[in-house]
C-alpha cells in the first residue's frame, strides 16, 4: 500500500511537472506571437561590437524580429530616457547596461519592471541550466535585475618582455620604486574602471597603499582604452591596471607577449557580472517582444553569443566555455571579491571612490 | 502741403518696413524659442537639486560644488591659456593664408585653400593619434628619426605637454576653420581701395595693415571670438596628450561632470555658464569695435575691380611656405592616418603582415552603415541648405540698420556656441519633448537637422554678416529705384555677389553635420542615427581602424561636396 501511494505521488508530481512544463510551452508560444504581432524590440545598451555583429543578427534570424539598439554612454543614454518618460514617452524594452546604471539609476530611479515574472522559456526557467540553481536576481528583492556573467576580473596585464611574472607576486610589488612611470591606468579622477579599482584596491590594501600606487608610482594615467593596449603592446607602460581583455585579445594573437594576471598575494581575486546586468523597463512599448529578447537572451543560444563575442563566463551550466581563457573561470573554493555585489556598487564602492578621490586631489 | 515726392515715397516707405519688422519679430520669436528655451531649461535645471524625476527643489549646490571642486580654477586658467597661446599665431598665419589665397597672385593658391577644406574635416580624434605616432618619446617617427642625428641622444619632441598640445592644436583646429572664413571675405575685396593706397605710395605691408585689416576687421574679429570660444571648448586633443601629462583643461571637467554616474548635468551647466560671461565680454569689445562711423564697405556699385597684388619673386616663396605648413601640419598626419586605416594595429609596423583591407570592407558591411550613411547625408543637405537661407536673412536684418533688437538678435544668435554640444543636445531634447515638436522632429533625421542648424547660428550669420557689411547700400538702392522687388534685389543682386559666402558656410556647415557628435547624440534614433553616431560608437569600443576608414571616408565626401559647392559659387557670383 506504502508503495502504491508513493508510486501514485511520483506519478502525480511527474504529470504535474509534465503539464507545467506543457503550460509553460503554450505560455512560451504565445509571447512569441505577441512579440511578432508588436513588430520590433528597442534595446538600449553599450555599443559592443558583438550586440551589432552577432547577437541582433541572430535574435533577428530566430524569431523574424527586428531589433532597435540605442547605444551610447549609460549616463547619455539615461539621460535620454529620463527626459523622454518626462514628457511621458516611453521608448525603451529592455536595458543591457553596467551594474552601477541597473543598480543606481534604472533600479533607484524605478525605471524597471520585476523581471522575474516574465521569465517564461522553458530552458531559462530550468534551474538545472544555471550554475547558481536558478537565474540570479542580483536586486534585494530578486525581481528587477538578472546577473547573467560572472568571470574572474583580471588584476593587471604586464607585457612579458619588459616585466617578468616572478617580479609581481605580491600586489605590494608594484609599488617597487622600478616600476615608476611604467604603470598606466585609466584615469582615476573620475567615474569609470580606474576609479572603481582605486576604490577596490582601498577596501582590500589599504589607502597607504594607494596613495603610492597612484601618486608615488606616478602611474600614466588616460582616457582612451585603446592608448593602454597600446603602450602594453610596445612595453613604454609595460603594466597595465585597467586594459579590457577584448583590446588585448588581438594583441595576443599578433604575437605580442602579453600575460593577463588575475591575482596577486596580499588582494582577493575578483569577479565581476560584465558586461552587462539586464532589466526589463517599465511600460516598454513591445512588452511581449521585451519578453522574448529577455529569455532569448538568458538561453544557451543568447548568452553563448554574447560570452563568446566579448569574452566573459556565463552563469549557464551549458555553455561552451572552451572560448575562455581558464583563469576567468571563477574556481571551486576560492574567496572571491565580487566587484558586481549589489551592497557594494550602492554604498561601499561610492564610499571608497569618494576617499580615493580626496586622496588624489589632494596630492 | 505736400510734395510730390514725400506723396509719392510714403507708400514705398510702408512697403519696406512692414516686412522688415515682421522679419524682425519672427526671428526673435523664433530664436528666443529655438535658443533661449534650451538655456532656460539649462539654467534652471542647474538649480534643481531634486533627483531625477522627483519634485524639484531650488538650491546653489551644484554651483557650489562646481566652482569649489579642486582643479576647477586651474583647469579655467589652463584652458584660458591654451586657448590664447593657440589663437595668437593661428590668426595672424590665418589672415596671411587668406590674403596670400585670395588677395595675392601667389601659385596654387587654390590648392592650398582646397587643402584648408579637407585639414578642416579629417576627425581631430585618428589625427592626434596620428600626432602620437610621429612625435611620441618613445616610438615617435620624428623622434627615431632626429635620434639617429649624431648630435640628438635623446627625444626632442613630447605630445603629452602643453606645447605639444599646442603643436597638435595648430594642426588639427588650428588654421584651417579661420582660413575657411576669411578667403571669401578676402576675395571680396575691391582692389580700388589698394590702388588709392599703391597711388599714395603705400607699400604691400602698409597696405595690408592700413586698408586692408582694417576694412575686413568685422570678419576678423568674429573669427578670434569664435575661434578663442572653441579654444576654451577644446577636448579631444586634451583628453589624449593632456592626461597622461596631467593637464587637466576647464572642457575635461565639464565632461567630467556630463559623464559622472549618477549625472550631474547641474554642476556642468553651471561650468559651461562661464563660457556666458566670457562670450558677453567679447562681444561687448566686438562691438564696440564696429561701432560708430566705421565703413567696411568694399562693394559698391562703381568700379569693382578684384585685380590681385603682385608680389613678384616673392610669389614662389610665399608658396613655398604654405606648402612647407600645409606639408607638415596635414599631410604628414593625414598620411599616417590613411595608413592607418589599413594597417591591423594602428601603427603597428613590426607585426607580421601588418596591412589588411578588413577595416575598409567591415566597416562597409556594416549593416547600419548604408542606413547611417543615407541619414547623414539627408541631415547634412538639410544642415546646410536651411542654414544658409536662415541665417542669411537674419545677417541682412543685423546689417539693415532698420531692426530695434539686433543686438538682442545677435546675443542669441551666440548661445549654440558656448553651450558645449551635449549640454545644447539636452536643451534642444528638452525643447522637442515639451512641445509638439516632438511629434514630427524627436527622434527624426530632421529633428538632428534642426538641432545642427541652431549650432550653425553663431558661425554662418557672422559669416554672412561680414559678407553683408561688405556691400555698399547703393547696389540694392539702385535696384529699388529701378522698381525691383526686395525678392528680386535679393536674388539677382545680393545672393550672387553672397554665393561665395554662402557656398563656403554651406559647405563649412554639410561638414560639421556630417562629424558632429554631441549634438545629435541624444537626439537620434534607430532609424535617425548619422554616421557619426557611428564614429562614435567604433571608438568607444576601441575599433580604431575602423574609426579612421570611416572618418576617412566622411573626408572624401565633403571633398566631393567641396567640389560640388566651390563651382557652384563660383558660378552663382559668376567669378572665378
Amino acid at each position: 500500500m506504502k508503495r502504491l501511494i508513493m508510486f501514485m505521488y511520483v506519478l502525480v508530481g511527474f504529470s504535474n511537472a509534465w503539464a507545467q512544463t506543457k503550460a509553460s510551452d503554450k505560455e512560451w508560444a504565445a509571447v512569441i506571437d505577441g512579440a511578432k504581432k508588436e513588430g520590433k524590440v528597442v534595446v538600449a545598451g553599450s555599443p559592443d561590437p558583438v550586440m551589432r555583429n552577432d547577437v541582433i543578427p541572430k535574435f533577428t534570424a530566430r524569431f523574424g524580429i527586428p531589433v532597435e539598439f540605442v547605444a551610447g554612454r549609460s549616463s547619455q543614454i539615461v539621460s535620454r530616457v529620463e527626459t523622454e518618460r518626462a514628457s511621458g514617452i516611453y521608448s525603451i524594452d529592455l536595458y543591457l547596461a553596467g551594474p552601477d546604471t541597473s543598480a543606481n539609476e534604472l533600479y533607484n530611479d524605478k525605471m524597471i519592471d520585476p523581471l522575474k515574472p516574465l521569465i517564461a522559456m522553458p530552458e531559462v526557467v530550468d534551474g538545472s541550466k544555471w550554475k547558481t540553481g536558478k537565474v540570479w536576481f542580483a536586486d534585494p528583492q530578486e525581481q528587477f535585475v538578472v546577473r547573467a556573467f560572472s568571470s574572474v576580473a583580471s588584476l593587471l596585464y604586464i607585457n612579458t618582455e619588459h616585466v617578468k611574472p616572478d617580479e609581481l607576486r605580491n600586489i605590494k610589488d608594484l609599488i617597487n620604486p622600478k616600476w615608476r612611470g611604467k604603470i598606466s591606468t585609466e584615469d582615476p579622477t573620475t567615474t569609470g574602471a580606474g576609479a572603481n579599482m582605486a576604490a577596490r584596491l582601498l577596501t582590500q590594501v589599504g589607502e597607504e597603499f594607494v596613495k603610492n600606487l597612484y601618486i608615488e608610482q606616478k602611474p600614466v594615467r588616460t582616457r582612451e582604452r585603446r592608448q593602454m593596449a597600446d603602450w602594453l603592446a610596445r612595453g613604454t607602460q609595460p603594466i597595465c591596471l585597467n586594459c579590457r581583455e577584448d583590446d588585448v585579445r588581438p594583441l595576443v594573437k599578433d604575437g605580442f607577449k602579453v600575460l593577463e594576471i588575475f591575482e596577486l598575494n596580499g588582494a582577493a581575486p575578483t569577479i565581476n557580472g560584465s558586461p552587462w546586468m539586464l532589466t526589463v523597463a517599465n511600460k516598454a512599448p513591445h512588452p511581449k517582444a521585451a519578453q522574448l529578447f529577455a529569455n532569448w537572451i538568458l538561453s544557451k543560444e543568447g548568452l553563448e553569443t554574447y560570452g563568446k563575442g566579448y569574452g566573459s563566463a556565463t552563469l549557464r551550466t551549458d555553455v561552451d566555455e572552451s572560448y575562455l581563457n581558464p583563469g576567468n573561470l571563477p574556481k571551486k573554493g576560492v574567496k572571491y571579491f565580487d566587484d558586481t555585489e549589489w551592497k557594494w556598487i550602492v554604498g561601499g564602492r561610492h564610499e571608497s571612490r569618494d576617499k580615493v578621490w580626496k586622496i588624489l586631489k589632494t596630492r | 502741403m505736400k510734395s510730390p515726392a514725400i506723396t509719392l515715397s510714403s507708400p514705398v516707405i510702408r512697403f519696406r518696413l512692414r516686412p522688415i519688422r515682421i522679419a524682425e519679430l519672427s526671428f526673435l520669436v523664433f530664436l528666443i524659442a529655438a535658443m533661449g528655451t534650451p538655456l532656460l531649461f539649462l539654467l534652471t535645471g542647474s538649480f534643481n537639486l531634486a533627483a531625477p524625476g522627483k519634485p524639484a527643489v531650488y538650491g546653489f549646490d551644484n554651483w557650489f560644488r562646481a566652482f569649489t571642486d579642486p582643479g576647477t580654477l586651474s583647469a579655467l586658467w589652463m584652458s584660458f591659456l591654451l586657448s590664447v597661446v593657440r589663437l595668437i599665431p593661428a590668426m595672424i598665419l590665418s589672415v596671411m593664408f587668406a590674403w596670400l589665397i585670395a588677395r595675392t597672385d601667389m601659385p596654387g593658391g587654390k590648392w592650398i585653400e582646397s587643402a584648408c577644406w579637407i585639414a578642416y574635416f579629417v576627425p581631430d580624434f585618428p589625427l592626434v593619434l596620428a600626432w602620437i605616432l610621429l612625435l611620441d618619446p618613445n616610438f615617435g617617427f620624428l623622434n627615431t628619426l632626429a635620434k639617429s642625428l649624431p648630435f640628438i641622444d635623446r627625444a626632442i619632441f613630447n605630445p603629452y605637454s602643453f606645447w605639444g598640445i599646442v603643436w597638435v592644436h595648430t594642426s588639427t583646429g588650428g588654421i584651417w576653420f579661420k582660413v575657411m572664413l576669411l578667403v571669401p571675405v578676402f576675395r571680396r575685396l575691391g582692389a580700388s581701395l589698394e590702388e588709392a593706397a599703391r597711388v599714395a605710395g603705400a607699400n604691400t605691408t602698409t597696405m595690408l595693415w592700413r586698408i586692408t585689416l582694417p576694412v575686413l576687421a568685422p570678419m576678423i574679429l568674429a573669427v578670434s571670438v569664435l575661434s578663442f570660444i572653441r579654444g576654451l571648448q577644446s577636448f579631444n586633443t586634451e583628453l589624449l596628450l593632456g592626461t597622461p601629462a596631467d593637464i587637466y583643461v576647464y572642457s575635461t571637467k565639464i565632461y567630467d561632470f556630463l559623464h559622472r554616474e549618477p549625472r550631474a548635468y547641474g554642476e556642468a551647466t553651471a561650468l559651461g555658464s562661464v563660457f556666458l560671461f566670457v562670450l558677453a565680454i567679447l562681444l561687448f569689445f566686438y562691438w564696440r569695435c564696429l561701432s560708430g562711423n566705421k565703413k567696411f564697405t568694399v562693394v559698391t556699385g562703381q568700379g569693382y575691380s578684384t585685380l590681385r597684388v603682385k608680389l613678384g619673386k616673392w610669389r614662389y616663396v610665399a608658396f613655398t611656405g604654405c606648402l612647407f605648413y600645409v606639408g607638415v601640419m596635414m599631410l604628414l598626419p593625414v598620411t599616417f592616418l590613411i595608413i592607418g586605416s589599413f594597417m591591423r594595429r594602428y601603427g603597428f609596423f613590426n607585426i607580421t603582415s601588418p596591412f589588411t583591407l578588413n577595416h575598409w570592407h567591415n566597416m562597409l558591411a556594416d549593416p547600419i552603415f548604408l542606413v547611417a550613411l543615407k541619414n547623414s547625408l539627408i541631415i547634412a543637405s538639410v544642415t546646410a541648405i536651411g542654414g544658409i537661407l536662415l541665417y542669411s536673412a537674419l545677417a541682412y536684418l543685423l546689417v539693415s540698420k532698420r531692426t530695434v533688437t539686433a543686438p538682442l538678435l545677435e546675443s542669441l544668435c551666440w548661445i549654440p556656441h558656448v553651450l558645449p554640444g551635449i549640454l545644447l543636445s539636452l536643451g534642444v531634447l528638452w525643447l522637442f519633448l515639451a512641445t509638439p515638436l516632438r511629434f514630427f522632429l524627436y527622434g527624426t533625421v530632421w529633428g538632428i537637422a534642426f538641432a545642427l542648424i541652431l549650432a550653425d547660428s553663431p558661425v554662418t550669420t557672422q559669416a554672412f554678416k561680414a559678407g553683408l557689411l561688405q556691400l555698399g547700400s547703393d547696389l540694392e538702392e539702385s535696384a529699388r529705384v529701378s522698381g525691383a522687388s526686395w525678392a528680386y534685389t535679393y536674388r539677382r543682386i545680393l545672393l550672387p555677389l553672397l554665393a561665395p559666402i554662402a557656398a563656403a558656410v554651406g559647405l563649412m556647415n554639410f561638414g560639421s553635420a556630417l562629424t558632429s557628435i554631441s549634438t545629435p547624440v541624444l537626439l537620434y534614433s534607430h532609424q535617425s542615427r548619422p554616421l557619426a553616431i557611428l564614429l562614435l560608437e567604433y571608438s568607444f569600443t576601441g575599433e580604431l581602424e575602423r574609426a579612421a576608414a570611416l572618418g576617412l571616408l566622411i573626408t572624401l565626401i565633403i571633398g566631393a561636396m567641396m567640389l560640388i559647392a566651390r563651382k557652384l559659387g563660383l558660378q552663382l557670383s559668376g567669378s572665378d
